[in-house]
Order: structure tokens, then C-alpha cells, then sequence
């Protein structure tokens, strides 16, 4: 455990959970999470659907606020701030400083539709980082031809596929130039023939280096492409390490049964 | 007796012939009749006296009515949708006494009718002599102004006009907001937007497009309420050619004058409100990529952005 969280080869770890807690009323959902992200690490989060995974995901930029526990970006605290002895409550919008360190891609795409693909990409850093208008529109076509939607930029998001509008999702939040990508399921809501070009983006982001972390059903991407698993279950981290050896020797029965039921189908 | 023997045509050869509309006939000639007998009444009647009509039709102070009412219209209309963006925030917001005020504006204003928030409005002195800004609760007075300097029959009647306005469209407004979906808020979240830029940049875009339509219909009601001005002795149309008539007592043809220039307004109004209508439902369709003569949204947006 403790070499995981502190990899003398490889430093510090760019994100660190430690001891996170979340409920909703009485139905306590998160249960004590304890996980660290290296940089450039793929991280994928599989589990049972209720176990807990896209709420550690969402509590990890506070869009859900965590109940307990202490989540850490590059070392500082997400969400709160110290002043001398005192730990204070973030703001909205200091949070959304911290927030444009740390993009997301969510299952439901949400491309701004009365905005065009390139208007979307942009409208984040013009807005939020006083991006001078031209550069940004230069960036943003460097990061939609990454993604295959160049052609595509005058388009609203309606005129598109699901596929496509997740690509220009992830355009848009690689635009803001975050530390890491977080992915809720990225692939969920997709036509099974759509699935595959979104993952070869993921892909492709993660061969050029880019720190994720990846909730999804995908098993076939998570064998793959993550450099660390994480089998979530009950609210709780029931195992994780590498791919390989979770698959292919889970050392807990519910990861045993977990991947009998999603592999036979 | 005997039956001819019958030579029918192919099935395929004929058109069936069309079950008669009695019905149709019948109510068609009874319409036609009483529209005949309505125009008759309306040109050959001597009271409506067309001449008379024809004659102020365009005359300065019916002309100087029209811009009145036009005027109190639009500035009725934009100060109640300003207030009314502003209660629905309010009502939306996460402090009870903000959601308090709101709700309790809107209860007022939407209950009180416009007719006798504007004669109170006009009478505002009886009640609060003096205006002023300082510290309240008997502290000392920065500013104060004399209540009858302040209201006057157009200040008195913009208001009674607008705060009933920012009822209805804070309600509206509200409602387009909550249609936004979701997920819009957390994905602007997500890119370090703030609360403010989220709403001026994502949310209020998106929700002003769904209300556009219900606030071209309240635009032309406001058209028709600005008359209620007249009992203010505010010369909108109305009272212009009741000024005319008390004085040369032709009635009927000055009325006439203001119901032909209600018509003409509220048919151009419907007219503009029928093609943005359109337009918002092509573009839906189409999402078409030239929506940059979309003027009243386009020009509302970058409004927002200059904000």
C-alpha cells in the first residue's frame, strides 16, 4: 500500500484520495476510498452499477461535495483551503479554479447546443483563462483534428452522433489544458458501433501521456490501456492493482463473480 | 319493372364521388350572409363617419399617441423582463429569503391588477411624502426627493405596467431555466466557469430561447394593456382620441381610428412573432450553422457577453 502511495521512482502521486466518505440522507455511499493517481497513469474504476464509482469520481472535482475525508491535486487540498490553524470551505469560484485543473467527460456528452463544436471547444478558455480569441480557435482546431472532428467544427452538436459529440466533449475539455481527465462513463450512452472510435481517442490521449481516470463498463479498454484497476463494490475498494493480474487473479470473491457475470456477456 | 342491365365502368376507370358537405353548404351561406350584412353596416352606416376617420387617421396628435404607446409598451417590456430575470433568479437561489422576496413580489403584482397598481402609484405621495436614501429606521438621510417631483402619469403607469410584466415573466423565466438540463451547469462547472459566467454564458442563452414565444404573446397583450393608461390622462393612442372626440363629440370614428391602429400594431406584432417562431423551430430542426441574422437573440447575446 504505502508504495503505491509514495513511489519513490515516480514521486508523489498527481491525485491522492484519502479516507473519502459521501452520503446522500441516510444511504452512505462512499465508505472510507483510499486511491492515488500517478501521472500519466490510466486508472480505470469497474464495479457493479451502486457500488459507488461515478460518485468517487464526481466527489474527486466536487460536483458532488464528499461527506468526509480529504481529496489532494498535485498536493493541495481539493475543495478547501488552510489559513494558519483554520481549514476554510472553498467558494464556487475559487472552486472553479481548482476545477479547470481536473476536465471531465460525462456520459450524457452535455455539448452546449446553442453552441457550435468549435464554439464549444473555445468557449471555456476565452472565457475563463482570457485566451485571446484567435488562439484559441488555433488551439481548438489543433485538438478537434486530434479527435477526427475538424471537419465537423461549424456544426451544433444536434447535426452530430453521440460519438462524435463525446469527441467534441473531450475537445472541449482538453481546450482548458486540465492535469488530468476525469471520464464517467464515457461510452455508456453510445451506439455499440459508436463505442469504438471514442475509446481510440481515449486511447490515443492516453498513449500521449495524459493522466485519466476512467469510470467504465469497457473491460476490454481497462485490460488494455489502464496502467492501474480499481474494482469499487459496496462503496468501498474491494481490490486494485494491475490490469493483468485483477482479471486474471482476483484474489476476492466479489471481484471473482463480478468478472464471471460482465465476461460471459 | 324489369331491371336494365347495368354497363359499369371498371373500379379502375372511376373516381368515387365525394360524400356532399350539407352540412358545410348550409353554414357557409348563413356566415356569408351575416359577413355581407356586417360590412354592409359597417360602409353604409352614417355614424361610423369613414370621412371623419380617414381625416385623423394620421393626424399629429393620434400620431403622437401612437409613439406614446409604443414607447410605454417596449419600456414596459424590457424593465419587466429585466426584474423579471432577476426574481426568477431569486426564486431559483439556494437562500430562503431571496426565494421569500421573490415569491412574495411576484404574489403581489401578479394579484393586483395593473389598472389599480397605477392609480396607487399615481397617489404614492398620500402615502410616502418624501423619498430618501440613508439609514433606515431613523437614521440620517443621505438623499430625498419630494414623492410628487418623482411620480408623474408616465412614471406611474411604466411602473404599474412593468412590475405586473416581471411577475408573469419571472414565472416564465423560471420555468426556462429549470428546463435547462442539468448536466448543462455541471459540464460549464467542470471547465472553471463561475456561477455567473455559467448563467450569463450557458444557462440564460439556452432558457431565453425556450420563453422567446410566450414573451412575443405577452409582448402583445402589454400592446393592448398600455390603454389603461388613459384613466392617468397619459395621452397614449386611446386617450389622444378621446381628447379628439370630447371636444368635437365624434365618438365613433376616433374610436374607430385607435381599434384600426391596435389592429395594425398587434398584426405586425404577431407577424414578428410568427417568423422568430419559425426561425427557432428550423434552426431546432436543422441546427442550422447561419444563425447569425437571428437578430433579437443575437443581439440579446451579445449583450450578455458585454456584460
Amino acid at each position: 500500500m504505502n508504495d503505491v502511495m509514495n513511489d519513490p521512482v515516480r514521486g508523489e502521486p498527481l491525485l491522492k484520495v484519502e479516507r473519502l466518505r459521501k452520503s446522500f440522507g441516510t444511504h452512505e455511499v462512499l465508505r472510507g476510498i483510499d486511491v492515488a493517481v500517478m501521472r500519466g497513469d490510466v486508472t480505470c474504476i469497474v464495479g457493479p452499477s451502486g457500488s459507488g464509482k461515478s460518485t468517487l469520481l464526481r466527489c474527486l472535482n466536487y460536483l458532488e461535495r464528499p461527506t468526509g475525508g480529504a481529496i489532494f491535486l498535485n498536493g493541495e487540498p481539493v475543495g478547501v483551503r488552510w489559513k494558519g490553524e483554520r481549514l476554510y470551505e472553498m467558494s464556487f469560484n475559487e472552486l472553479a479554479r481548482q476545477r479547470q485543473r481536473m476536465g471531465m467527460v460525462f456520459q450524457g456528452f452535455h455539448l452546449f447546443p446553442h453552441k457550435t463544436v468549435l464554439e464549444n471547444v473555445i468557449e471555456a478558455p476565452v472565457l475563463v483563462k482570457r485566451v485571446a480569441r484567435a488562439a484559441a480557435v488555433e488551439e481548438a482546431m489543433v485538438l478537434l483534428e486530434r479527435v477526427g472532428m475538424k471537419q465537423r467544427a461549424s456544426y451544433y452538436p444536434a447535426q452530430l452522433s453521440g460519438g462524435q459529440q463525446q469527441r467534441a466533449a473531450i475537445a472541449r475539455s482538453l481546450a482548458m489544458k486540465p492535469d488530468v481527465m476525469l471520464f464517467d462513463e464515457p461510452t455508456s450512452a453510445l451506439d455499440p458501433q459508436l463505442v469504438g472510435e471514442v475509446l481510440a481517442v481515449m486511447r490515443q490521449l492516453a498513449d500521449d501521456g495524459m493522466t485519466m481516470v476512467v469510470v467504465t463498463h469497457e473491460m476490454g479498454f481497462a485490460r488494455d490501456v489502464a496502467d492501474h484497476l480499481i474494482f469499487m463494490d459496496g462503496g468501498v475498494v474491494v481490490e486494485e492493482g494491475r490490469p493483468a493480474d485483477v482479471l486474471t487473479r482476483p484474489q476476492h470473491d466479489r471481484t471473482r463473480a463480478f468478472l464471471a457475470r460482465v465476461l460471459a456477456a | 319493372m324489369s331491371e336494365k342491365p347495368f354497363s359499369r365502368p371498371s373500379i379502375h376507370d372511376v373516381k368515387p364521388i365525394a360524400v356532399p358537405k350539407i352540412g358545410h353548404w348550409i353554414g357557409g351561406v348563413v356566415l356569408a350572409i351575416l359577413a355581407l350584412v356586417l360590412v354592409q353596416v359597417l360602409v353604409t352606416n352614417k355614424n361610423m363617419q369613414w370621412g371623419v376617420v380617414a381625416a385623423h387617421m394620421f393626424s399629429p396628435a393620434i400620431l403622437a399617441g401612437l409613439g406614446m404607446t409604443l414607447l410605454l409598451t417596449a419600456l414596459a417590456m424590457v424593465l419587466g423582463l429585466a426584474i423579471g430575470v432577476l426574481l426568477a433568479i431569486m426564486r431559483l437561489s439556494a437562500s430562503s429569503v431571496f426565494q421569500a422576496v421573490s415569491w412574495g413580489w411576484i404574489w403581489f403584482f401578479r394579484g393586483v391588477p395593473p389598472l389599480v397598481q397605477m392609480i396607487f402609484w399615481y397617489n404614492l405621495a398620500l402615502l410616502l411624502p418624501e423619498i430618501s436614501l440613508g439609514i433606515p429606521f431613523g437614521g440620517p438621510k443621505l438623499v430625498s426627493w419630494n414623492t410628487n417631483e418623482l411620480i408623474n402619469p408616465f412614471s406611474a403607469a411604466i411602473m404599474g405596467l412593468a412590475f405586473t410584466e416581471s411577475a408573469y415573466a419571472a414565472e416564465m423565466i423560471r420555468a426556462g431555466i429549470q428546463a435547462v438540463n442539468a448536466g448543462q451547469t455541471e459540464a460549464a462547472a467542470t471547465l472553471g466557469m463561475t456561477r455567473g459566467q455559467t448563467l450569463r454564458r450557458i444557462v440564460l442563452p439556452q432558457a431565453l430561447r425556450i420563453v422567446i414565444p410566450p414573451i412575443g404573446n405577452d409582448t402583445i397583450s402589454m400592446l393592448k394593456f398600455t390603454s389603461l393608461v388613459s384613466v392617468l390622462a397619459l395621452p397614449d393612442l386611446l386617450y389622444s382620441a378621446q381628447m379628439i372626440y370630447a371636444r368635437t363629440y365624434q365618438t365613433v370614428p376616433l374610436l374607430l381610428v385607435a381599434t384600426i391602429w391596435y389592429l395594425v400594431l398587434t398584426t405586425i406584432l404577431t407577424a414578428v412573432e410568427h417568423a422568430i417562431e419559425h426561425r427557432l423551430k428550423s434552426e431546432d430542426r436543422a441546427g442550422s450553422g447561419k444563425r447569425a441574422g437571428f437578430l433579437p437573440f443575437r443581439l440579446f447575446a451579445r449583450q450578455q457577453e458585454a456584460l
